[in-house]
């Protein structure tokens, strides 16, 4: 009973809906957290959320469990049956990028705070609708 | 090797400010400014030589990171550096009389967001755009929220969330095309992306359009723009309107041409446009704050221009490359006279303008607005004219009623602001306004010479569009021409 489930888990469809389903509902809690929140950093959490479950629906789909890391030693040497660089390349690119708004963000919001004392968005609106 | 000159100078420069310091902040600001002038007189000598069609540049083959630079993105490239390099000129001498942007720092900005800007347009790579795209986005966030007042730093945090959201999208759309076309190259895309399956391909679509659609201020995600332009200061609502945002509707519609020929797409996007165009400047009509008045007029001109873009033949293409030469040039005259009335007044209500004493830029407002409204013998004038002739030509008379109906909304607005400017005063508190005198707003001659310079530019392509309409005619057919943009990509990869 156990083994089966154990090699059940271990196929290669069973992951693959595992990634697309996991990342697609890490998706839809971040956009949940930024519908339902007010707090300005539960917002900024939560957008991050979002792009991590991009970041993990990219690299799971376009990763391959039997291939080995792009680098040529240790026996390899030709590039064949190794994963792809360029999506692992492009997700630390937008982790960095994504980090650096993050924290531009909160630096923002601190200095709002220290100026206003507001951390909830809708109590932000200086520039009236006229 | 001239078009890595456009982006590389102002990041060399904008990084390398902190180490200029021992030129001290006049230093840093001349010598940002001459590299301007350097960048502008290159691409404006490109654009002129005969001989001269395209340039392509490729950092390593198998990343296929290149850059390409044709007659369409070279007419972006000369329009960006030509309002950059007259903004310097004028804050040359605004920036002493500017308690919080006089420092280095400012220029480190300054030149990222022209970097950037340049870069979104010659890249012609999907991942090297979203790396402009977050850079130009992390520049103008600051750039917003510079003053460090609440209410700049709640503009830029609207545009910062906003942002993000934009992002995720994009990284969405830029995923999907990856795990399906396993290529980031817009040359590779533009040949394979029709053999995506149609659901995959709409799915893309979508998230392309919500993505860009948050930086091109179209209709439904257009929410934070005005709140934007209200919070940041007026010169960077310069840079704003007459560069970051013709950056953005560049690129979106460059991807759009080389790989998304479904007509349907294209008619939708148009009716987005002319919709985007008539709320705006309904909304705008019961304004009281210049600045939020002419963020509203911008949104309806972005949304003009994205409709006529969408429209994807040469002829209406041209037009979108005339309006967008006559909005940046307006928005910016707009946008530097009110940086000037706010300085004086300390105010920017439309009432304001009554107590303003400066001739000179009164009649700079009334050409620019002239211009933006598509009176003849200015430069507005031609590009809608050509615009509106295209749609009727297609048929397509809903979007002409609508944009018709748009622009008259937009003249009321502009005759309350013009009004405004020439309100003489009441004839009973005609001894009120005696015994308080109005200042005289005065302007350095370097000042004057930057307005002169930006209203000649709109006179002369008014009066003489034959002048201009040689390489804009050109630069639309070469950024419609996707089969040639992707051979002489794949070309310079070999």
């Amino acid at each position: 009973m156990f083994e089966t489930f154990i090699s059940y888990l271990n196929q290669d469809a069973t992951i693959q809906a595992m990634v697309d389903i996991g990342s697609m509902a890490l998706f839809f809690i971040g956009l949940f957290g930024l519908l339902t929140h007010r707090h300005i950093l539960r917002i900024f959490i939560s957008v991050s959320i979002m792009e991590f479950a991009i970041f993990l629906f990219f690299i799971g789909n376009t990763f391959d469990k039997t291939f080995t890391a792009p680098i040529l030693g240790d026996g390899h040497v030709a590039f064949v049956a190794m994963n792809d660089p360029i999506p692992h390349a492009l997700v630390l690119t937008a982790i960095v990028i994504g980090m650096a708004v993050f924290a531009l963000g909160v630096s923002f919001a601190i200095e709002y705070y220290k100026l206003t004392g507001r951390t909830d968005i809708n109590d932000m609106n200086e520039m009236s609708e006229s | 090797m001239s078009s890595i000159y456009f982006v590389a100078l102002p990041l060399l420069f904008g990084f390398a400010t902190p180490l200029l310091g021992k030129l001290g902040k006049n230093g840093i600001a001349y010598v940002s400014t001459l590299m301007q002038v350097a960048l502008f007189i290159l691409a404006l000598s490109l654009l002129l030589s005969t001989s001269w069609s395209v340039e392509v540049i490729s950092i390593a083959p198998p990343l296929g990171i290149s850059f390409v630079l044709n007659k369409a993105s070279l007419f972006f490239v000369t329009l960006f550096t030509f309002m950059m390099m007259l903004f310097s000129f004028y804050y040359l001498d605004l920036r002493k009389s500017d308690p919080y942007a006089h420092e280095g720092k400012f220029f480190i900005l300054l030149n990222m967001l022209l970097a950037s800007s340049i870069g979104l347009v010659l890249s012609s790579d999907i991942f090297n755009i979203y790396v402009f795209f977050e850079i130009a986005g992390l520049s103008a966030y600051i750039l917003s929220a510079y003053k460090k007042t609440p209410k700049a730093l709640e503009a830029g945090l609207k545009y910062l969330v906003t942002g993000m959201m934009a992002s995720v999208f994009l990284l969405l759309a830029i995923t999907f095309i990856y795990i399906h076309l396993g290529s980031l190259n817009l040359a590779v895309l533009s040949e394979s992306f029709n053999t995506l399956p149609y659901n995959i391909k709409v799915l893309i679509s979508v998230f392309l359009l919500i993505g860009f659609g948050f930086k091109v201020e179209i209709f439904p995600l257009n929410f934070w723009v005005t709140d934007v332009y209200e919070g940041s200061s007026s010169p960077v609502n310069a840079l704003f309107s007459s560069i970051v945002v013709k950056a953005y509707l560049f690129v979106f519609f460059h991807i759009l041409y080389l790989f998304m020929p479904d007509s349907e797409f294209g008619t939708f996007l148009i009716y987005l446009g002319a919709l985007s165009m008539l709320v705006a400047e309904i909304v705008a009509l019961k304004q009281t704050n210049l600045k939020r008045v002419f963020a509203y007029s911008s949104l309806g001109q972005v949304g003009f221009i994205f409709a006529v873009m969408a429209s994807e033949n040469p002829s209406a293409v041209t037009a979108a490359f005339f309006i967008i030469l006559a909005h940046s040039v307006a928005k910016m005259m707009i946008f530097l006279s009110i940086t000037s009335i706010e300085r004086e007044h300390q105010s920017v209500e439309i009432e304001t303008l009554k107590e303003l004493n400066s001739p000179f830029i009164k009649v700079m407002m009334i050409l620019a607005m002239l211009s933006l409204l598509g009176i003849p013998l200015f430069a507005g004038f031609i590009g809608k004219f050509l615009a509106l002739k295209d749609f009727a030509v297609n048929s397509a008379y809903v979007v002409v009623v609508v944009i018709v109906i748009a622009s008259l909304i937009e003249s009321i607005y502009y005759f309350k602001i013009a009004g405004n400017l020439f309100y003489k005063g009441e004839k009973s508190k005609g001894e009120k306004s005696k015994g308080k005198k109005r200042e005289k707003l005065t302007l350095t001659l370097m000042q004057k010479a930057v307005f002169t310079v930006l209203a000649l530019v709109l006179l002369l392509v008014g009066i003489a569009p034959w002048l201009f309409s040689g390489f804009i005619s050109e630069a639309s057919q070469v950024m419609l021409d996707s089969t040639t943009y992707a051979t002489t990509l794949m070309g310079g990869l070999k």
